[in-house]
């Protein structure tokens, strides 16, 4: 076998490349063996209201437990009024990766109770 | 320059690899460029299934090695260096990828790492070909002439111009070229819209463009790397369907890694191919050439 002569710093590169390619190879691997490929499991929580300057802003994260990513998933919140009457706004994440979360706002005009909101994601493309 | 007048043998002075690291920089980013500001690369990065990117990332990873190998700049290297000088220029396409991901603001820390790894692994396989071919191709004639990562020689031998050889540079090519405007929404977008006999000009199109670009243009390094130019029309047309099937397979290759298949009938992802075989067939021939011919 043919000797392979290297100065101190490309030994370093090569000690590195090394490094990161069999990581990169281990963990895809690793990843591969675990998810059997289930559908996109989409759940929403809501955050607590903040006042802002023309509206109450509630923050809602969306977390996605499956083991494929979900794309323009749509979440509709509804608060519910003393009233009975409803207001209702609505947010759309343009994608959520697998085993990732999104986060984003939706905004009300009246004061939103938190035990008077709901959110739920109402649909979303498989790419 | 001789090997024996080098007082440490075949090793090269740590400045003369510094330089040719920075070469190999400046071309994995004129390489990549494109597709690190395109956000369908990034979503490919976490659409794509964890066996798809580590097949990718494989096929990448050989192609890389056989560019090494076949590039006509370090025919008298071993194997064991050509496989070293791979695993450098990945490493430093994985390297430079993440840190272009994350100053673009497209990895966070609070991103899950399958998100994360699978963006750079879309990012760092071009990166690391554009690397090889920046340290290869870029550089100057003169004192640090114009070698690749690793390889001490000093002479340039002729290029090898046989059947592996001229597949594997024109897969390269094809890739690096293709690769830019495959994952755009208009390939799907043309190859919907266009008729079937636009699909087939445009296949007439690519065939003649590798034709000319290797027979008739005088192109850089054609007549040196092209060595049956003299033999007749038979050996010309075979060389410019092998270059042109090349073409078709390495973009066929690529949207399927994108996902551009899923769901399609035969005659729409054929089109889809056709579509993007002319860029693949302008690198496959142009490309090919300009990564062969030695930078004298």
């Amino acid at each position: 076998m043919s000797r392979v002569e290297k100065n101190r710093l490309e030994w370093a590169v090569f000690g590195v490349g090394l490094v990161l390619v069999l990581g990169t190879v281990g963990f895809l691997a690793w990843d591969a063996a675990q998810g059997g490929g289930s559908p996109p499991d989409l759940s929403v929580s809501l955050g607590s209201p903040e006042r802002r300057a023309e509206a109450w802003a509630v923050p809602v994260t969306v977390r996605n437990r499956g083991e494929e990513t979900a794309e323009g998933a749509h979440v509709e919140v509804v608060l519910e009024l003393p009233d009975g009457t409803r207001e209702e706004a609505e947010i759309d994440f343009a994608f959520v990766p697998r085993g990732s979360k999104r986060e984003g706002w939706v905004q009300f005009l009246h004061s939103p109770a938190s035990d008077r909101l709901t959110g739920r994601v109402t649909g979303y493309e498989q790419p | 320059m001789s090997q024996k007048g080098r007082p440490d043998g075949r090793k090269r002075r740590v400045r003369q690899s510094l330089r040719e690291y920075a070469r190999g920089i400046a071309g994995g980013l004129l390489f990549s460029l494109p597709l690190l500001y395109t956000m369908e690369v990034w979503w490919a990065g976490f659409v794509a299934r964890p066996p798809r990117l580590l097949g990718y990332f494989l096929v990448g990873f050989l192609l890389l090695f056989a560019y090494n190998r076949y590039s006509g700049l370090r025919r008298d290297a071993s194997w064991l260096e050509v496989a070293f000088e791979a695993f450098e220029e990945m490493g430093l396409g994985l390297v430079l990828s993440v840190l272009m991901l994350w100053l673009l603001g497209q990895i966070q820390t609070s991103m899950p790492m399958s998100e994360i790894v699978g963006k750079v692994v879309v990012e760092g396989v071009t990166a690391a070909i554009g690397i090889s071919v920046g340290s290869a191709q870029l550089g100057g004639s003169g004192e640090d002439d114009g070698q690749g990562m690793g390889a001490g020689k000093g002479q340039k031998d002729d290029p090898d111009t046989g059947l592996a050889a001229q597949l594997v540079l024109a897969s390269c090519g094809a890739i690096l070229f293709a690769s830019n405007v495959a994952p755009t929404e208009e390939i799907v977008m043309i190859a919907a819209e266009a008729s079937r006999w636009k699909v087939l000009g445009l296949a007439l199109f690519s065939l003649g463009l590798c034709a000319l670009v290797l027979f008739y243009s005088g192109f850089r390094g054609s007549d040196r790397l092209i060595p049956d130019k003299d033999q007749g029309w038979i050996a010309m047309l075979s060389r410019t369907v092998v270059n042109y099937a090349v073409a078709l397979a390495a973009s066929a290759f690529i949207l399927w890694f994108f996902g551009r298949f899923a769901g399609l009938s035969a005659a729409a992802c054929l089109a889809q191919t056709v579509v993007l075989g002319v860029a693949g067939a302008l690198g496959a021939s142009a490309g090919r050439l300009l990564l062969q011919s030695s930078s004298s």
